[in-house]
């Protein structure tokens, strides 16, 4: 077919129009249909950006590789475990969403998180001493992000924390991702709450929640997270706010081990209504699982793809395949949504957590579609879910194979963002999330849609420029 | 070269209002009839070359035979084939006999358009209720192919076989349809005719299938028997079934039938066959003609697909065996 | 057992609708067989067989239904049935559900497109024109670039990125191609035929397709490569894809590559791929000592076997004084068309050329169209011009072009006729030429306009150098010959 053309010689021109619309109009003139595009100028600022971003030769190869490795990954959970073991975490360290952050420039919520951490540790008797302790800078904070790992709203981990373990084996080496255990909702510590009970729960997911796990899910063996989380969206889940579906497969799949596992029937009991009562006790595997997928695409020269977009309360960061570990961050917006009980936009803090994993893989907000059933909790109608789905295919690279949603003729999701579209649109990736309260210790007091700052894809597609050839 | 463009300029729109003439120019300055109805209801049309002489001469009567939200069938009071013409939305499947509009069927632009309705052609237009197609472009409904190798042929039979094992046709279970393409391989003219014969009309639908067969069948044998070595046999089979089916096809089969029959003993097709015979030659690929031939109605895809592929082996096994006796008498 | 077998005249139905029809009428209880099919001779037997008494005089465009059932009552709501059955229409898909949103990148469009191998036409301002271009691409569709201030290395960047995935950029600054029969940018409405041209020129390239047009013989593509294509930095990227491709196209039998010389290493590499093709390839290359366009065109003819024809011309139909020698004036809106007049002129006046206050104007060029659009498109400033040369006592003969076809100004005759009548009642010893580009088939109608403006006292050519040759021996004799 070389020297061809792809075939445009041999029938009629379909032809995209993109500029004077007079030019298309000569061609309606004709009895041609034109494919149209609602062109507007990108930034004055970002033009050279993109010009030498887009003239790489190496561009469109690295995000076809990029992406391509993060569709081809085959998520599976192999194993459950406390972060101490698996993370190699000392104590004294813990773990954050989001990009790098330090207590002074921490939210509510997240020192909250971390307040009840080192309770949980036993590193301080009572909140007021952790806070000092905190403040004093006793304790060593880094990224999840920077451990293979992911955590939502503060997302912190410590070292007896049990933490999924995710394996991916279909690009190269075994690569492995880890996320916390779901504590459900209400006051928990990933909203930033550190009563009594929260602490108390998390010692019971510590010594019967986590070894129960653990032992149902080496008897299964891996679990294919990628079948579960495909038919979740076409039971109403968009993986993100909505993980009702996927948690009853995931239950069914493990329910003849988990009663296997060898604990007391109460104890088993114990565990089976936890999660029952937790609708989003899937969200956490899909998030490692989403992780890494991402971490697949990482590192690939010249790719404009983001492979991790996180927020830590204060920041919303980004990090792209074609930049390393490089963070381009900007403060955090405050989601727009509908609020619990009398709380209302006063109580709500900025933008926090790592599970804008799940939009960097083309689920969440990016499958709005999927899950009509909770458009209206983030402030919409159904026909604004299909067209947020369809929206960000102007800013991703490829539709999931396997990731369908049935209403859009099960087209897949649209995944991989990609830098130069979201700056050459203006279109922003949209992001569905839980909201927690400002002062810490709240917990959640709504949920809704948020958006990136604008101007991490900006400095990102600078950074890009700056090593295009 | 001179700049055709400069920024940031607009483009001025296209009514501008014109100054008062003086003289002599004023009788003849405003030259394009009916320009003081620039956004008037004429849209434009592209037609296929099989319908210059419907649309050339001076407009002829005629009446909506059947209108779907993508296509309209205005079959016209004339002797002479083509006697049905077809105005096809831009997504729509693109008949040989087609006028093509720009707007695509989401729009509904036939929607005012019922069964029965009169119609005229003629003087370069189309006219049904408050529709007005002005053609503006002609295309060509018969492929040009070049030289086509044997072996590229060969292949492309293969190709074509792998992707009709799984496919529904419309005359599945019926020995005819098999028995024409055999025939037609064997260069038995007598035999294929009888065959075709009892096929024409077979079917339900606008397009009955046992016509779409055919039609395709015909296409093949004459575009590829020009373009083979030794595909004379091909070409002359062409040209008798093709008399043959044509002859009493109005009484036989349903009149969009008989015009595309007419069509096809003329070599034109439709665009979807003529991509899959492209993709045949080598011209482009293969495999995403053949899916969206396949995708076109809802047997017919399969059922011209079927005619394409009896048509191929024909040409094949007719080319081969005049070539092995080209070489024994050399 | 019941049996109905009912007629219907001129009901015409899709085999989908027929066969769902049949299929849903025949699960009905009570019914044991249904068939709802166009009246075709073999279907009618099918009926036959099928033990129906099939009524006389039905034909194949009617439609036959034939019910058995166990009771009237099963064959009766069957019959009922099929009236609502047969008046279903497909629901179009529910407002919400149907894609409604345009795409914002050359790149969301090919996608939507579904396959590769289309073409993306460009036109947004030059200094954005490389990334939309290169999305493109990148999806698998070859690029026209319409807009001009784009950087050479953009240029050869883009052509690069096509040439690696066996694809053409056209452009930048290409105004004019056909595809198949379809102009993009400004192109004439030409008749189908054998040959192709491959332009560095787009005035050029109207003119000579224009040309073919009138000799009877078609078109079939246009490959526009910019004019910047044949440079020895673009090194002929574009016009080396477009010999190759229009090599593999099966209906092209004949290319013309039309050009202004070449950088010389770039003629050789242009020339030897050429010599490579099987397809014969001719050169119209408007330098000082080559054949104009008018000339090329007629060896394009011959080499097809065709006798060229008289080039139509329509004389003023009025007469005014006898003309008297002076400087000719050309305002032109094709570039292209103004350097051939000028090198057509040369030949005609000589030395004299360069000093007797002769001037041919291109409109179209850098400096005339900065802020403002096209003189193909907007007229204004060149009528403006008409006026003032007319009304300088040493201009003798006033040559215009006037370029037709899709993107051209809908009506030039409109303003350009009264303009020139006027001219020619405040001078009637001036006289003024018009070469159109054009052909009948193109929205403004060449041969309307050419009556418009012959009425308003102009002499109009269809070969841009005929007119360039009358011109030029006006200025130079006068009324004299």
């Amino acid at each position: 077919m070389n020297g061809r053309l792809g075939g445009l010689l041999g029938r009629e021109p379909r032809v995209v129009a993109v500029g004077a619309p007079a030019l298309a109009e000569a061609l309606e003139q004709q009895a041609v249909a034109v494919q149209p595009v609602d062109w507007r100028p990108p930034p004055a600022e970002a033009v050279d950006a993109l010009n030498a971003v887009l003239g790489d030769p190496r561009h469109a190869t690295a995000n076809a590789t990029a992406v391509g490795r993060m569709l081809a990954a085959r998520p599976r959970l192999v194993d459950v475990r406390p972060a101490g073991e698996v993370l190699g975490l000392e104590p004294g360290l813990f773990l954050h969403a989001g990009p790098p952050l330090e207590w002074d420039r921490a939210s509510g919520p997240m020192r909250g998180a971390l307040i009840g951490a080192m309770l949980l540790e036993g590193l301080a008797a009572s909140p007021e001493e952790a806070e000092r302790s905190l403040a004093a800078g006793t304790a060593r904070l880094d990224s999840c992000h920077h451990h293979a790992a992911v955590g939502p709203m503060a997302g912190v981990v410590s070292p007896s924390m049990w933490m999924f373990v995710i394996e991916d084996t279909e690009n190269g080496a075994a690569r492995r991702s880890y996320c916390s255990l779901n504590e459900g909702l209400g006051k928990v510590l990933r909203y930033g709450a550190y009563g009594p009970e929260v602490i108390e729960r998390l010692r019971w997911m510590g010594a019967v929640l986590g070894p129960v796990l653990r032992d149902a899910v080496r008897r299964h063996g891996p679990v294919d997270l990628t079948a579960i989380t495909a038919q979740a969206l076409q039971m109403g889940d968009e993986l993100h706010n909505r993980n009702r579906a996927a948690t009853s497969l995931l239950v069914r799949e493990l329910a003849g081990d988990i009663v296997l596992a060898g604990a007391p029937p109460d104890r088993l009991a114990e565990v089976l209504r936890f999660v029952h009562g937790n609708d989003h006790f899937y969200l956490n595997l899909a998030m490692a699982a989403a992780k890494v997928s991402a971490d697949a695409a990482r590192g690939v020269p010249g790719s404009s793809l983001v492979v991790a977009m996180a927020r830590n309360g204060t920041d919303f960061g980004i990090q792209v395949s074609g930049t390393g570990d490089r963070w381009f961050t900007g403060p955090a917006g405050t989601p727009d949504g509908l609020y619990l009980g009398s709380y209302g936009p006063a109580d709500a803090n900025p933008d926090i957590g790592d599970s804008t994993i799940m939009e960097t893989a083309g689920l969440g907000g990016f499958a709005m579609a999927a899950a009509p059933a909770i458009v209206r909790f983030v402030g919409g109608e159904v026909p604004d879910a299909l067209a947020a789905t369809r929206r960000m295919r102007e800013i991703t690279l490829a539709e999931h194979p396997v990731f369908q949603v049935p209403i859009l003729s099960f087209r897949g999701t649209p995944t991989g963002v990609d830098v130069t579209r979201v700056v050459r649109t203006g279109i922003l990736p949209v992001i569905n999330t839980g909201m927690a309260g400002r002062v810490a210790g709240t917990g959640q007091v709504g949920a809704g849609l948020v958006e990136p700052p604008a101007q991490v894809f900006t400095a990102a597609l600078h950074a890009l420029a700056t090593q295009a050839r | 070269m001179t700049a055709v463009m400069r920024e940031p300029v607009s483009l001025p729109t296209r009514q501008r209002p014109r100054p008062p003439l003086a003289g002599a120019a004023r009788s003849a300055a405003s030259v394009i009839p009916g320009a003081a109805r620039t956004a008037g209801p004429d849209i434009p049309g592209a037609a296929g070359v099989s319908l210059r002489d419907l649309l050339d001469p001076p407009r002829t009567p005629g009446r909506v035979i059947a209108a779907f939200p993508a296509a309209l069938y205005l079959e016209m009071r004339t002797a002479a084939e083509p006697r049905v013409l077809a105005v096809v939305c831009s997504d729509a499947v693109r008949l040989p006999n087609s006028v093509v509009i720009a707007a695509g069927s989401r729009d509904r632009p036939l929607r005012s358009i019922h069964e029965g309705e009169e119609a005229w052609a003629g003087d370069g237009l189309v006219e049904v209720g408050a529709l007005r197609v002005r053609v503006r472009r002609w295309w060509d409904p018969s492929p040009t192919l070049g030289p086509v190798a044997l072996a590229r042929l060969t292949h492309g039979v293969r190709e074509l076989e792998a992707a009709l094992a799984d496919a529904r046709f419309g005359l599945a279970g019926h020995p005819d349809p098999h028995l024409l393409a055999g025939r037609c391989a064997d260069g038995d003219l007598a035999g294929a005719v009888e065959a075709a014969e009892r096929i024409v009309g077979l079917g339900p639908g606008l397009t009955p299938s046992g016509d779409d067969v055919l039609a395709a069948l015909l296409v093949a044998l004459r575009a590829l028997g020009g373009s083979v070595q030794h595909g004379r046999t091909a070409l002359w089979l062409a040209d008798w079934l093709g008399a043959a089916v044509t002859a009493d096809a109005e009484t036989r089969t349903t009149t969009l039938a008989a015009t595309l029959l007419h069509c096809a003993a003329d070599g034109q097709a439709s665009a979807e066959v003529i991509a899959v015979l492209r993709g045949i030659a080598g011209l482009e690929p293969l495999a995403p003609a053949l899916r969206r031939l396949l995708a076109a109605g809802h047997t017919s895809g399969a059922d011209l697909a079927f005619g394409l592929l009896a048509g191929c082996r024909a040409v094949l096994t007719l080319s081969l065996t005049a070539l092995k006796g080209h070489r024994a008498s050399a | 057992m019941n049996s109905w077998v009912e007629v219907r005249s001129g009901a015409y139905r899709d085999s989908v609708t027929l066969m769902r029809v049949s299929r849903t009428l025949a699960e009905r209880d009570g019914v044991t067989a249904a068939m709802v099919a166009m009246a075709t001779e073999l279907n009618l037997d099918l009926l036959t067989q099928q033990g129906f008494a099939v009524p006389a005089g039905a034909g194949p465009n009617d439609l036959v239904v034939a019910i058995r059932g166990v009771g009237e009552a099963a064959v009766d709501g069957a019959r009922r049935a099929l009236d609502g059955l047969l008046a279903e229409v497909p629901a179009p898909a529910a407002p919400g559900i149907a894609e409604t949103e345009p795409p914002r990148t050359a790149g969301a469009a090919a996608r939507r497109l579904g396959e590769p191998g289309g073409l993306a036409l460009v036109s947004v301002p030059g200094r954005y024109a490389f990334v939309e271009a290169m999305d493109a691409l990148t999806a698998g569709l070859n690029v026209m670039v319409f807009s001009d201030n784009v950087p050479l290395h953009q240029e050869v960047a883009l052509k690069e990125a096509a040439g690696r995935r066996g694809l053409i950029v056209m452009g930048p600054d290409c105004g004019t191609a056909v595809i198949g029969g379809v102009g993009l940018g400004f192109a004439n409405a030409v008749r189908p035929g054998p040959v192709s041209l491959v332009a560095a020129s787009g005035t050029g390239a109207q003119q000579m397709m224009c040309l073919l047009d009138t000799a009877g013989v078609g078109v079939r593509h246009v490959l526009g490569v910019g004019g910047r294509d044949l440079s020895a930095e673009v090194s002929g990227r574009s016009t080396l894809a477009a010999l190759a491709a229009l090599d593999a196209d099966p209906a092209t039998e004949l290319i013309a590559v039309v050009t202004k010389p070449p950088a010389p290493r770039v003629a050789d590499l242009v020339h030897s791929a050429a010599r490579r093709l099987d397809t014969p390839v001719r050169f119209a290359m408007l330098g000082e000592d080559s054949a104009d366009l008018t000339a090329s065109t007629e060896e394009v003819l011959t080499t097809l076997g065709r006798a060229a024809p008289r080039w139509p011309s329509w004389p003023a139909d009025r007469r005014t004084a006898r003309p008297r020698p002076g400087a000719l004036r050309g305002l032109f809106a094709g570039g292209t068309l103004c350097a051939e007049a000028a090198l057509v002129a040369r030949r005609v006046l000589g030395p004299a050329f360069g000093s007797g206050g002769h001037r041919l104007i291109d409109f179209g060029d850098d400096g005339y169209t900065r802020g403002r659009a096209h003189p193909l498109i907007d007229p204004t400033l060149r009528l403006e011009r008409l006026a003032a040369e007319a009304a300088d006592p040493a201009c003798a003969v006033l040559l215009l072009d006037v370029v037709l076809g899709y993107g051209a100004e809908p009506d030039p005759a409109a303003l350009l006729a009264p303009a020139v009548e006027s001219a020619l009642e405040r001078r009637d010893d001036l006289r003024i030429v018009v070469s159109l580009c054009g052909t009948p088939a193109d929205p403004q109608d060449r041969d309307r306009q050419a009556a418009a403006l012959r009425a308003a006292g102009a002499d109009v050519f269809v070969s841009n150098a005929a007119a360039a040759r009358y011109a030029a021996g006006l200025a130079r004799n006068g009324g004299g010959r």
